[in-house]
């Protein structure tokens, strides 16, 4: 009888705490690479391929599907990096086997500063709409290749789950809320400081400046200089010192076109506890185009 | 070294496709009678790929004989002659594509090459390269979602041009076609998506309303695409758009119209005025690379029938062009419901 007992208890171990042991690493915002690989049979993680179809052809994270980073952002009209319809993305989430109980660990390109962001701005937007577990591979495909860690040319075909959005949160604000809430929340600027300073800006931005009074909390102080993300201390310290410690407050995050600042959108939600904290869709491009929308200097 | 024993192409050392001369060491001496672009010969292929290298001179992408029965019916006996000399040898057939262009070092266009495709490796094929280098003016971007709005929906799916653009599209299958439009295997929206087959009623009704009157690409082309005047106009003011009409080739369907760069002074220069410009419209059927399931047509009758979005006008034309365009414009009507 007693063997019975030991051989059960020996069971439900094997069963739910070793897997539980084996998979309990993960947790957004950032997966390191080892543990993306310890995690990659694990049932509920998704791994998200935001790449080029040609890039993930030539070679990808085995298991990864496939969904090109210009199904989660799209030009509309004179705007860069805006959402698109909510059907058609509700059903590349689905299609891709993700629904509101995947982890999802979003895996992009890091070959130019720039590509880093492609992993955020689908991370944040699958927050927004509804998928809360989300997070993006440190160094992206460029640090696993880096480590020569396993590789496929499978295409992989998602086993498709009903997904609808359900859109919790204002993670995503427009400008009229913005202009409503001047003078209320932390405006946060995350270009580079030049950009901040109207010393310089990006030619499809219309005008040198900034949103009256933001602050500025620069996308490059995120990373070190191997373009991995800084440790937890050093960006809670660069957090407080532009935006505060009251995790409470409203931030409106912005940079030139929405995309570069959810980054640190992530990493003060996910990483820092900062509770609202909301991204301006329409960022510099739009905010500077309008002669009503107060600016400075 | 890895890369010479990889490869048949390499056992017999350069010199079997490049001449020259091996067994020198002084670099002048061993690079006389160098041949640049090997395969601009076809001989140079034909020895180990025979039915290939066979069909492929038969091709459209070798003869480039599109672009002349293209243009062909604007002009006179005479001004033909005048155009095969000065314009099509010189300038069009300039374009084809030797069998290095897509399996060595992308092709020249407008003097740019992208170089090596890798290495200097053969390779089978490279879409995203080799594809994507000649007709990435409008084609590719408008594909993978680059021009804004999203990506062609078979794109985010993974599917690449040869995933429905077949071999004998690319090697010829040793008929010598007038065009691209008298291929017989050509990709067909059908071929995968059968009518009838609709999970919803909606697009059941709106498939079998529009059978025969409007092209797929009429109600799912997703997005504002290049016209090539954009690029290679200067002679007239064209913005990339969407442009809906009927079809020049078959005036009872409505479809995704482009705007083409030929306008009347476009051979000017080579003393060709066009006698029968007006035999030929300006604008034509455009199989649209960004095919979305949901596009503001699909969602909404109206967009067509209420406020005729995108639908050619008169006043849409461009100065000076045909007067066959004329002929293109429709006007949709309003619903009986």
């Amino acid at each position: 009888m007693k063997t019975l007992k030991l051989w059960k208890v020996l069971l439900v171990f094997l069963l739910v705490l070793l897997p539980a042991a084996v998979f309990a690493q993960i947790s957004g915002p950032i997966v390191s690479t080892d543990d993306l690989e310890k995690n990659l049979t694990n049932p509920k993680v998704v791994v998200l391929d935001v790449r080029k179809v040609e890039e993930y052809r030539a070679g990808h994270i085995p298991g990864a599907v496939n969904v090109t980073y210009g199904s989660w952002a799209i030009k509309k009209g004179d705007l860069l990096n805006e959402l698109p319809p909510l059907d058609d993305l509700s059903e590349v989430i689905g299609n891709a086997g993700i629904n509101k109980d995947s982890l999802v660990v979003i895996v992009g390109k890091t070959d130019k500063v720039p590509d880093q962001f492609d992993m955020t701005r689908v991370a944040w937007t699958l927050k927004y709409l509804g998928v809360p577990n989300v997070a993006i591979l440190s160094g992206g495909q460029n640090q696993w290749v880096k480590e020569k860690k396993p590789l496929s040319q499978d295409m992989v075909k998602a086993k498709a789950k009903p997904f609808k959005a359900s859109i919790t949160a204002k993670l995503y604000v427009n400008k009229a809320y913005v202009m409503d809430n001047l003078g209320k929340a932390t405006i946060i600027d995350t270009r580079a400081p030049a950009f901040y300073q109207a010393k310089e800006k990006l030619p499809f931005v219309p005008k040198l400046g900034r949103i009256k009074g933001a602050v500025n909390l620069p996308v490059g102080a995120l990373y070190t200089p191997e373009g991995l993300y800084k440790d937890k201390a050093a960006l809670a310290a660069l957090a407080e010192k532009a935006a505060g410690n009251d995790p409470a407050k409203e931030m409106i995050l912005y940079c030139d076109t929405g995309k570069t600042c959810t980054a640190w959108a992530l990493i003060l939600t996910d990483m820092l506890g900062y509770k609202n904290v909301k991204v301006y869709d329409g960022s510099s491009m739009e905010w500077l185009a309008d002669p009503a929308a107060p600016s400075e200097p | 070294m890895e890369l010479l024993n990889q490869d048949p192409h390499f056992k017999m050392g350069c010199v079997l496709c490049h001449k020259g001369n091996a067994k020198v060491i002084k670099k002048e001496e061993a690079h006389k009678g160098v041949v640049k672009r090997p395969s601009d010969n076809l001989r140079s292929c034909v020895v180990c790929h025979k039915k290939i290298t066979d069909n492929y001179a038969k091709s459209l992408h070798y003869t480039t004989a599109g672009q002349r029965n293209g243009v062909m019916p604007r002009f006179s006996a005479e001004e033909l002659k005048t155009f095969d000399e000065k314009v099509f040898e010189k300038s069009c057939r300039s374009c084809h594509a030797s069998c290095g262009d897509c399996h060595v070092k992308g092709a020249p266009v407008g003097g740019i090459s992208i170089g090596l495709v890798a290495k200097h490796k053969f390779v089978k094929k490279d879409e995203g390269k080799t594809c994507a280098f000649c007709h990435g003016g409008r084609v590719y971007p408008e594909y993978t979602g680059d021009y804004g709005g999203s990506p062609d929906v078979h794109y985010q799916k993974g599917m690449l041009c040869m995933d429905c653009h077949k071999k004998a599209e690319f090697h010829g299958d040793g008929t010598a076609y007038a065009s691209k439009n008298s291929v017989k295997q050509r990709p067909s929206c059908r071929n995968c998506h059968k009518p009838g087959n609709e999970a919803k009623l909606t697009a059941q009704v709106a498939h079998r309303e529009h059978d025969g009157k409007v092209t797929c690409y009429g109600c799912h082309s997703g997005a504002a695409y290049r016209n090539c005047n954009d690029c290679h106009g200067g002679h007239s003011a064209a913005n990339p758009g969407m442009i809906l009409g009927k079809n020049p080739r078959d005036k009872k369907t409505l479809t995704t119209l482009r705007l083409i760069p030929t306008v009347r002074d476009t051979f000017a220069p080579a003393g060709i005025k066009m006698e029968n410009f007006d035999a030929l419209p300006n604008y034509w059927d455009t199989p649209a690379h960004n095919i979305r399931k949901r596009t503001d047509r699909t969602r909404n009758c109206d967009t067509c029938h209420v406020d005729r979005k995108n639908f050619l006008t008169k006043e849409m034309l461009i100065k000076n062009g045909s007067k066959a365009n004329d002929d293109l414009i429709f006007v949709p009507k309003p619903i009986n419901r």
